[in-house]
């Protein structure tokens, strides 16, 4: 069931238009990823769901309640540039935000303690932030954005700065936080998207141009084609094909033939027929799909 | 309570950039060296050789009170500006480094947020000025003669007054500009403009916040005050609620992200 | 005329003003220790630190008002 809806939301800075019309609604327990190149308007997008920045227009209800009521005890979020009190330890900084959250101290002591080991700052809590390291900061970061139990987090670009190893490890802690809780982070890394997300939403210049699963969208893009793998020799089958009514158009790319077809279904049949009846040395038959990064590319260009 | 880990974190924070030692200090010092140094000077002079043979040093020695209204006029000008110097990133740099970012998305309430760094900058002002006052009322008595105890306390709580309203000028520029410097240049500017416009306004309306500083200089030297002290005080009162109340308002407007 | 300067020193009660010395010593102190445990300050480290050594009391206040960098 959707929590979150968003309508047509608009954000215009001295007139030029950032976000054109963005309406989307998330589920609960879902990871999506909000999937643009840079100066797509993600940052902004995040922001006017966090609260940090207003829409011109549109509106986003979060359960019922509109972005006109306050909607942060429900969402948790880190910016693409955390900054944090560098005077402070990180366990301060966790019990401080929990408690500017509403926690008891308690529970803000008990939250903090439990998230830093969590995400693998334990031995590093009573160290000032300042000497912390990126990865570091980054997974700080995603301890204060869940400290209050949000029913959203939302993180901006949480990867994209780190080197491979902090990459590593905050993917593994995403991967981590979708049993908790929606997560929706953005991201211009086609592949982080592609491995822990359920689903994306694509934007591009402002405009929302795919909402759903990563299936869906290959549905809507779909090319008709098909890779068949031989031992060897593959031109010799290309007469063969191209002479079955299905099939448009044959091009050859080492052992493997690219068979451009009309429908799929049909075609599939015709060709596996042909194979068993002339005893093609088949190595793999694959119905063709775009790559994430193809598919991007062509909506994007659209 | 909300309000109490904002305030417990700028008190922290004070503790931690060493304000709490720094400012007490400068207060005293400024305060106190003005009397002390007043008190010496002829000796000095006079030993050092520096006056021509035969000139008579003759340098009227101050009252008491007098010498103890030195006290304000270095805390007018170094005191106030090392208020608004100190105070000129108070948000404007939090927002500036982007920390505000992670902050204002937890539900935290705007009046809470300005209102503890105003209150807890106000105990330390307060407390070092109070420092400073009772240093200077110290050596006025060793040096100059009696001055009456009570006569440092109501003074303390008329500059009080003074102090806040240019400490609240202080967060309402932080309010609109990201900038510390500018924050810090604009209430300088103001607040000179603000003192100097003093005498121009006095001569047509009662109860304009610099008042309060010859109402300090007639209250220390007659241990009394003519004219409407009590309305000068409480529309300084007044402005400092409006600001306070404007900034949280206009702070509440503003876009917190850039 | 060296007389007349230690006379001039002698003719202080430092008594008196020997809290003064004192504080100004803490705040300069605190100043130095602050330089050094600090990252980096507004400016160039090293020109902090003379102007809290040789500018005796506004040097390390300045320091504090504008030298200090408190995200450090």
């Amino acid at each position: 069931m959707s929590f979150i809806h968003v309508q047509h939301l608009k954000k215009q800075f001295d007139g030029t238009a950032v976000i054109e019309d963005v309406s989307f609604e998330l589920e609960k327990g879902m990871c999506v990823s909000l999937l643009g190149p840079n100066g797509a308007g993600k940052t902004t997008t995040l922001r006017m769901l966090s609260g940090l920045m207003k829409p011109t227009s549109g509106l986003i209800t979060f359960e019922g309640k509109s972005n006109k009521e306050d909607i942060r005890s429900w969402i948790g979020y880190l910016p693409q540039y955390p900054v944090f009190h560098n005077w402070m330890s990180g366990r301060e900084f966790l019990i401080y935000v929990a408690r500017l959250a509403r926690l008891s101290k308690k529970e803000a002591a008990s939250r903090a303690d439990q998230l830093l080991q969590k995400v693998g700052l334990h031995e590093a809590k009573n160290r000032r932030i300042g000497k912390y390291s990126g990865g570091m900061k980054q997974r700080l970061g995603i301890a204060q954005a869940m400290i209050h139990r949000p029913k959203l987090i939302m993180l901006d670009e949480p990867v994209s700065s780190l080197d491979p190893n902090g990459r590593r490890e905050v993917l593994n802690l995403i991967e981590e936080l979708k049993k908790e809780t929606t997560i929706l982070f953005s991201t211009h890394i086609l592949s982080d998207a592609e491995e822990v997300s359920d689903r994306l939403l694509l934007l591009h210049n402002g405009i929302l141009h795919h909402s759903g699963t990563i299936e869906e969208l290959q549905a809507t893009q779909a090319v008709n084609r098909i890779i068949i793998e031989f031992e060897s020799h593959s031109e010799q089958y290309i007469e063969q094909l191209i002479s079955l009514p299905e099939v448009l158009q044959v091009e050859p790319h080492g052992d493997a033939l690219y068979v451009e077809v009309n429908k799929i279904k049909d075609a599939r049949s015709a060709i596996l027929q042909q194979a068993v009846e002339h005893h093609w040395p088949l190595t793999s038959f694959e119905i063709g799909r775009l790559s994430l990064e193809e598919l991007f590319m062509k909506v994007v260009n659209e | 309570m909300q309000w109490m880990t904002l305030f417990q974190k700028e008190t922290l924070e004070n503790w931690r950039n060493f304000k709490w030692l720094w400012v007490p200090i400068t207060f005293i010092l400024v305060a106190a060296l003005d009397p002390v140094t007043t008190h010496y000077l002829p000796v000095i002079l006079e030993k050092s050789g520096e006056l021509p043979e035969g000139a008579i040093l003759d340098l009227p020695t101050p009252t008491p009170p007098e010498a103890f209204l030195l006290s304000f006029g270095q805390l007018n000008l170094l005191g106030v500006a090392v208020v608004l110097l100190m105070t000129m990133g108070i948000i404007a740099a939090e927002r500036k480094s982007g920390v505000t970012e992670l902050i204002l998305v937890k539900p935290v309430s705007y009046t809470a947020y300005i209102t503890a760094k105003w209150a807890s900058t106000l105990v330390l002002i307060f407390f070092s000025l109070f420092l400073g006052l009772l240093t200077s009322w110290y050596y006025v008595n060793i040096l100059y003669g009696d001055l009456a105890f009570s006569i440092m306390i109501g003074s303390f709580f008329l500059y009080s007054v003074w102090i806040t309203f240019v400490l609240t000028i202080s967060i309402f520029m932080n309010v609109f500009f990201k900038t510390p410097g500018l924050v810090g240049f604009l209430s300088v500017a103001l607040i000179i403009l603000i003192n100097s416009l003093n005498g121009l306004v006095s001569r047509f309306i009662d109860g304009y916040p610099p008042q309060i500083n010859a109402y300090i200089r007639e209250y220390v030297i007659n241990g009394s005050t003519s004219g409407d002290l009590w309305l000068t005080l409480i529309i300084t009162l007044l402005l400092i609620g409006v600001l306070l109340i404007s900034s949280v308002l206009i702070f509440r407007k503003k876009e917190l992200a850039a | 005329m060296e007389q007349t300067f230690s006379e001039v020193i002698s003719s202080i009660p430092w008594g008196i003003v020997a809290p003064l010395l004192v504080i100004q010593s803490i705040l300069l102190i605190v100043a130095l220790v602050d330089w050094f445990r600090i990252e980096s300050t507004n400016g160039p480290k090293w020109v902090w630190l003379i102007i809290i050594l040789f500018f005796n009391i506004p040097g390390p206040i300045l320091y504090f008002l504008i030298g200090r960098r408190n995200d450090g």
